[in-house]
């Protein structure tokens, strides 16, 4: 009695252990995989809030995400006169700003010297402008003053008060800074962490010290879209790039729920001539690769389709939205997606309700649509995120002027713009960032109808 | 353009700051220029890789009447017959004459005897160091007189000051850096149509070129997490690299007060002679444009003078025109305008080769590189 006891008990012990052993490997590839896939990702996300987004060796730490910065980016922004979130320094306003330096013994203490520089931009089109108003031919600094000395180990710790006045009639919306101390001499803390240090600790560099917490923070993303902008509207690039995607995204979205839905209906319900025929030639379109048809496809898109474009006064579609659109108005796997789906609803409902007099159109619409909303709510997200993420087809479609990229192409561009030789990778992160948020969010919501349109698209043929 | 012809010039270029500034130069000396004459110019950026696509385009019949051409690869469509030649038009032209043009440049453009090509700018490299270490060390910044040897005691003098703490040159593992010391050493990339590696200056340049990461004087970029030398130079880790012109820009946003300098490259202790690549881009027009004339003027306009002028003043580029070479802008005396004269003077000191590989382009590198 007792050892059969003790024998079930190691079984179940076994059976227990087995169970836990699963379910850690479970969790481990989970864990695997998350730390793959979103871990880069935030990881990139981290790296394109820093001032340095390719520091070596990689670090988790980021001035930008520090309380401390957040309340002094607050604090100096204030006291420029704009709002603590997105500041400025407002004509007659005095910026005091705080700064701790520890002199080793043997260094003699100097006040460090407080330069406001002009700074000329690098890269983009600001690279051009030479001739615009600097903020230091305005701005009186006022001569700098110790607020305190504390006597430590190895030498002192030295507080120092500095205040820039902006006595002129001008506002700006930056304010660089430059403070030099002698070599060997620590920078301890400031109220704003500075943006580098350079000349081996010897230059404490501010970028903006009245940004603001909002800019500070995400002063890469504002570079992105301050930075581009239109030669011929004046308007911002990436903004025009987002919504020439989201633009083109909807549209298509549309048009594939329309026509695969239409065609679903017609191949799974309606009886006509050469229906199967037809089935089959939406499958084989299906399995030609793209590559295949590029070339024909873009040629169609450069005559405009046979010329047919001449009718409506138009020419080539090439290097427009036209085109982009005309081109993938609907997948044949959309249609196939309906067309399984609307296989799968029951009959009998079409029959009651034909019995109740109602006309194939009157059918499709009320009955059918309505019922197909999962298929067609996993079809919208497919087709957005497909769409959005699309980049080869309009690579080659759209050339310029720049307004009319979508939102992957014009990523690509910063590939000139920042890393042609140099390689400046802030913007880029934030760019790539700022464009896969929208999917990001959108899979998030909608989880559920990812997995059901990939399950859609498995149920037998 | 009422009663006159319009004819609108598409000019195909790199995009990003490219973009900006040719656009700014449409606006400001093309457009000027010609709209009496019913010639406009539009700008469109490749911003993929610009090679593949103008030949895709030339080939598809939709490439710009007017585009870069790299001279690292302009052999290949110009041997193809897609690159208009110039002379014709040249003979006629009133504003752009061939002997404007510095000799090396447009050479490089030449082939069988016609010129394709006007050369828009050129860079070279230079060695840019970061003046503090050499300071702090108390070492003599390099100069245009060191050899290889002096330079490498310099580097050495400086590692040691610090420790270790930085390293002396950065070192990209590739050609386009490391062949400037092979010419230097006297090789020829091609005798007789073929290439020798086992060539004694090929090996003296490679073991002193690697020998540097050896002996701790050198890093590569990528060891300190960095993609090239202008990364390397803005962590302060490292007391030189091997740049042209384009880090200008790089260090103005990441690097803005680092005190840097420029000097040429260091002479070979043999030949006595710095080596060089000269990597220049020059304007072409496509041979099956409609345009042709038409983009004749409009390169007319952005090549000219005043244009090259522009551009040269805001430090974007060196400008090809021969008679820019004593612009006053060369002797200002801030450190972009000096490295800008360096990269111009090391255009023509020693042994200079232009960045191109006959037909081959970029394959015939890759085996160097890997």
């Amino acid at each position: 009695m007792k050892i059969q006891q003790n024998h079930t008990s190691d079984i179940n012990l076994k059976i227990k252990r087995r169970r836990w052993t699963n379910v850690g490997a479970i969790y481990l590839i989970l864990l695997l995989f998350s730390v793959l896939f979103m871990g880069t990702f935030l990881f990139g996300a981290l790296s394109s809030l820093k001032d340095d987004p390719s520091s070596w060796p990689p670090t988790l730490k980021t001035e930008q995400l520090s309380p401390k910065n957040w309340i002094g980016a607050y604090i100096l922004a204030r006291q420029g006169g704009g709002g603590g979130f997105f500041g400025e320094l407002k004509s007659g306003h005095e910026v005091s700003f705080q700064v701790t330096y520890k002199y080793p013994m043997g260094i003699k203490i100097v006040p460090p010297q407080v330069i406001v520089p002009k700074r000329f931009k690098g890269s983009g089109r600001a690279a051009l402008e030479l001739d615009r108003e600097f903020v230091a031919d305005f701005v009186k600094i006022i001569p700098v003053e110790e607020i305190g000395r504390i006597s430590v180990r190895d030498g002192n710790q030295v507080s120092y008060k500095i205040d820039i006045i902006n006595p002129s009639q001008k506002d700006f919306d930056e304010l660089p800074l430059d403070l030099l101390v002698p070599y060997k001499v620590d920078f301890l803390s400031a109220t704003l962490s500075p943006n580098r240090i350079e000349r081996l600790g010897r230059v404490q560099s501010w970028n903006n010290l009245v940004s603001g917490v909002i800019p500070y923070i995400f002063h890469n993303h504002f570079r992105v879209f301050n930075e581009n902008y239109s030669r011929t509207t004046g308007r911002r690039l990436f903004t025009t790039w987002i919504f020439n995607s989201f633009f083109i995204s909807i549209i298509k979205v549309l048009t594939t729920l329309m026509f695969a839905s239409m065609a679903g209906y017609a191949l799974a319900r309606l009886k006509f001539y050469g229906k199967n025929y037809l089935f089959v030639l939406i499958l084989f379109s299906m399995m030609i690769p793209g590559q295949v048809t590029f070339i024909s496809n873009y040629l169609v898109l450069r005559d405009g389709i046979f010329g047919l474009t001449k009718l409506f006064g138009g020419g080539s579609l090439l290097n427009t939205f036209t085109g982009l659109i005309i081109s993938g108005l609907v997948g044949a796997s959309a249609v196939f997606i309906m067309k399984q789906f609307f296989e799968g609803l029951p009959k009998e409902m079409e029959e009651s309700a034909r019995i109740d007099g109602a006309s194939t159109y009157q059918i499709f619409s009320k009955i059918m649509l309505p019922l197909a909303k999962p298929a067609l709510g996993a079809l919208t997200i497919l087709t957005f995120q497909g769409v959005w993420n699309e980049f080869f087809w309009p690579l080659v479609i759209i050339t310029s002027p720049m307004d009319k990229f979508t939102l992957t192409i014009g990523l690509l561009s910063f590939k000139d713009t920042y890393a042609s030789g140099t390689f400046d990778w802030g913007p880029i992160l934030a760019g790539a960032i700022i464009s896969a948020l929208p999917i990001i969010i959108l899979f998030i919501v909608f989880q559920r109808y990812f997995v059901e349109g990939a399950s859609f698209s498995g149920i037998k043929g | 353009m009422e009663g006159g012809v319009f004819s609108e010039v598409r000019i195909v270029g790199w995009g990003g700051t490219d973009q900006s500034i040719v656009e700014e130069l449409i606006n400001k000396f093309v457009v000027p220029e010609l709209a009496d004459k019913g010639i406009t110019a539009v700008y469109e950026p490749i911003v993929d890789d610009f090679q593949k696509n103008l030949i895709n385009s030339l080939s598809a019949g939709t490439a710009g009447d007017l585009f870069y051409m790299d001279i690292f690869w302009a052999e290949y469509i110009i041997k193809a017959g897609q690159v208009e030649p110039l002379d014709n038009y040249l003979a006629k032209s009133e504003v752009l004459n061939k002997d404007d043009i510095i000799p090396s440049l447009l050479d490089a453009f030449t082939f069988e005897g016609k010129v394709y090509g006007i050369p828009k700018d050129f860079n070279s490299l230079a060695l840019v160091y970061n003046k503090d270490l050499f300071d702090i060390a108390y070492i003599q910044y390099p100069n245009e007189n060191d050899t290889w040897d002096d330079l490498e005691n310099k580097l050495a003098k400086v590692v040691e000051a610090f420790d270790g703490e930085v390293t002396g040159l950065a070192l990209a593992p590739e050609f386009a850096r490391f062949g400037a010391f092979a010419y230097a050493a006297g090789w020829e990339p091609f005798v007789d149509g073929k290439t020798n590696l086992m060539d004694p200056a090929f090996k003296e340049a490679f073991n002193w070129y690697t020998g540097l990461k050896e002996k701790g004087l050198g890093v590569m970029p990528a060891d300190i997490g960095q993609g090239w030398g202008g990364g390397a130079l803005t962590t302060e880790k490292v007391a030189a690299a091997l740049e042209g012109a384009w880090i200008l820009g790089f260090l103005r946003d990441n690097a803005p007060n680092l005190k840097y300098g420029a000097t040429l490259l260091p002479k070979n202790p043999g030949t006595g002679q710095p080596g060089n690549f000269i990597y220049t881009v020059a304007w072409g027009i496509n041979a099956n444009s409609k345009n042709k004339d038409a983009a004749f003027k409009v390169m007319e306009a952005l090549t000219s003078p005043a244009a090259q002028q522009w551009i040269l003043e805001r430090g974007l580029a060196i400008p090809s025109r021969k008679a820019l070479a004593d612009n006053p802008y060369f002797e200002k005396d801030t450190p972009e305008a000096q490295a800008n004269k360096i990269v111009f003077l090391g255009a023509s000191a020693g042994n200079v080769k232009p960045f191109k590989f006959k037909e081959y382009g970029g394959k015939w590198m890759e085996p160097r590189n890997n």
